[in-house]
């Protein structure tokens, strides 16, 4: 068996802030962090000790986690107004199993993992310390895994209470190794699967044995975010334009936190995929932690018109998972002025 | 030693260049899935849910019990001069009266700061003593001269374990008696 060192490093690895989901801040940022050795079990001793730790960085306990572990909990602490955050727990003991979680996307976001709603993710899982022989402890041969979903409801998640996100399924996990599990989509409740947002957490726990409850060794969250969906209004389906295009509005909603938006027209019939011109005013990127709504107003673009015919305009979403096409309008153009009139003379 | 031909030094060198461009993908278009497309994406990914190859387990929701409290609720607030701290319950080992209004009484926009930092400003009036885990956990008693020298001190004290601030239990006996008080 691996034995564990008595003391152990607590490394603080995070960068900054996105509300309290998992990253210790920076006190710059008005926040302050700490991490709690809890002691356990916890009975009669009631042992915690408190160390201070910077945004990142890693630093000797001096306080042994033999004979039965420890709890490290990593808190963050808000100073207007007085608030604090748990960010992580792992439980270490030196014949406690060892297990991480991380969760990939196609988003290569750094700060959280988070997808889409309509697109996959991957949990990696690495297990060591696991024992297999017949006289050991059943709480050193399995532990569980959790898969727990919540969703945000209409809003981004911020000041979520985690105890409350439901368990979706738990199961053993009884082998040393990693083993990555693929997620088509995710399973966070809602009537429309197009529109779920919140978030999917897998933890590892240790099972219940005589010297501590089940406690947790890892933890990972993913967000998962709307697909956006969009219209463009001040022109209808079939139109003929005649004089000058019209004033055109685009109203998006739930666009993706690293996106960009634009509108764009081509000769011809819708066809995906199509290259067009970019509509002036209709650019826009996106660089944020949450979803955005807009509204944008598209005049004065007949230059890209350059002939009679059918045209077509498209409202598309570039993400990390491809261009999406919100929604699209294809019309006639006929830029010919007829003047049906005669000139006569009299003398 | 035979040199390789340069020829294969510059595939070698062009190779990941090569590679790399053919990575780069060309976007994919396509409409924004709504709900009647994803319903039979997530009816297939239930039925191949990966989670169902593993071992089912059954019972509680783990993560609902065994939570840490919260750090503040659980912790002793100590503030002064535009300064807060917090440390453990029952680190605080002494407290006078004329300093209580220090402790838990956070004055809004007040800096909070770790231990370290706020002790070395405040010296004057909080003295730490340095304690094992055994003393911490109420197995071994404090040193006399330590207890007597804290009973006179006028300052708060606060015990530590190596500089860290440490949640410390009354002197509980020695195990043959605990064992008998838990016999009675």
């Amino acid at each position: 068996m691996i034995m564990k060192t008595q003391q152990i490093l607590i490394a603080v690895a995070f960068s900054t802030f996105l509300a309290p989901l998992g990253n210790a801040q920076g006190t710059a940022d008005g926040y302050s962090n700490f991490i709690r050795q809890v002691q356990l079990p916890y009975e009669p001793d009631r042992i915690s000790r408190d160390v201070y730790v910077p945004a990142t960085g890693a630093q000797l306990s001096p306080l042994e986690i033999n004979p039965n572990g420890a709890r490290f909990e990593l808190h963050t602490v808000k100073a207007v107004p007085l608030a604090s955050y748990l960010l992580d727990t792992k439980y270490v003991g030196s014949s406690v199993p060892i297990g991480s979680v991380a969760i990939r996307s196609e988003d290569p976001y750094t700060q959280i993992p988070r997808t889409r709603a309509d697109r996959p993710f991957y949990v990696d899982i690495t297990m060591t310390n696991l024992l297999s022989g017949a006289g050991d402890a059943e709480s050193t041969k399995k532990v569980n895994l959790l898969r727990h979903v919540q969703s945000y409801g209409t809003g981004d998640g911020t000041a979520i209470n985690r105890s409350q996100a439901s368990l979706f399924s738990q199961n053993f996990l009884t082998e040393n190794g990693s083993n990555t599990l693929t997620f088509t989509v995710s399973s966070i409740p809602g009537a429309d699967r197009s529109k779920v947002r919140g978030e999917e957490r897998f933890s590892i726990f240790t099972i219940l044995d005589t010297q501590a409850p089940p406690s947790q060794l890892a933890s990972q969250l993913v967000q998962v975010w709307p697909v956006a969906h969009g219209s463009i209004s001040g022109i209808a389906s079939g139109q003929t334009i005649t004089l000058s295009a019209p004033a055109l509005t685009l109203a998006i909603n739930d666009i993706y936190p690293d996106s960009q938006i634009y509108a764009q027209v081509y000769q011809g019939n819708q066809a995906l995929g199509t290259t067009g011109t970019i509509l002036p005013g209709s650019a826009l990127i996106i660089k944020e932690t949450v979803p955005q709504n807009r509204i944008l107003t598209v005049s004065d673009w007949d230059y890209t018109i350059t002939s009679d015919g059918i045209w077509t305009v498209e409202l598309l979403t570039t993400t990390p998972f491809g261009v999406d096409r919100l929604g699209w309008v294809s019309f006639n153009v006929d830029w010919s002025i007829k003047v049906n009139g005669s000139v006569t003379t009299i003398e | 030693m035979k040199k390789p031909p340069v020829s294969g030094l510059i595939v070698i060198a062009v190779w990941p260049l090569l590679h790399a461009q053919q990575e780069v993908k060309a976007p994919v278009f396509r409409d924004a899935a709504t709900h009647q497309s994803l319903v039979p994406i997530l009816r297939e990914a239930s039925g191949n849910d990966p989670m169902k190859k593993l071992q089912k387990s059954e019972g509680a929701d783990p993560a609902k019990e065994n939570q840490p409290q919260n750090l503040i609720e659980s912790s002793d607030l100590i503030s002064f001069q535009g300064l807060t701290t917090l440390v453990p319950k029952r680190a605080i080992m002494q407290l006078p009266e004329k300093f209580k209004d220090r402790i838990n009484n956070h004055t809004p926009g007040n800096r909070v700061v770790g231990w370290l930092e706020f002790h070395a400003m405040n010296r004057g009036w909080i003295t730490t003593v340095e304690i094992s885990r055994s003393q911490a956990g109420g197995r071994e008693a404090l040193a006399e001269d330590l207890s007597e020298q804290l009973t006179k001190s006028k300052n708060m004290v606060v015990t530590v374990l190596d500089s860290g601030p440490i949640s410390s239990m009354p002197y509980r006996g020695d195990e043959k008696q605990q064992q008998e008080d838990i016999d009675k």
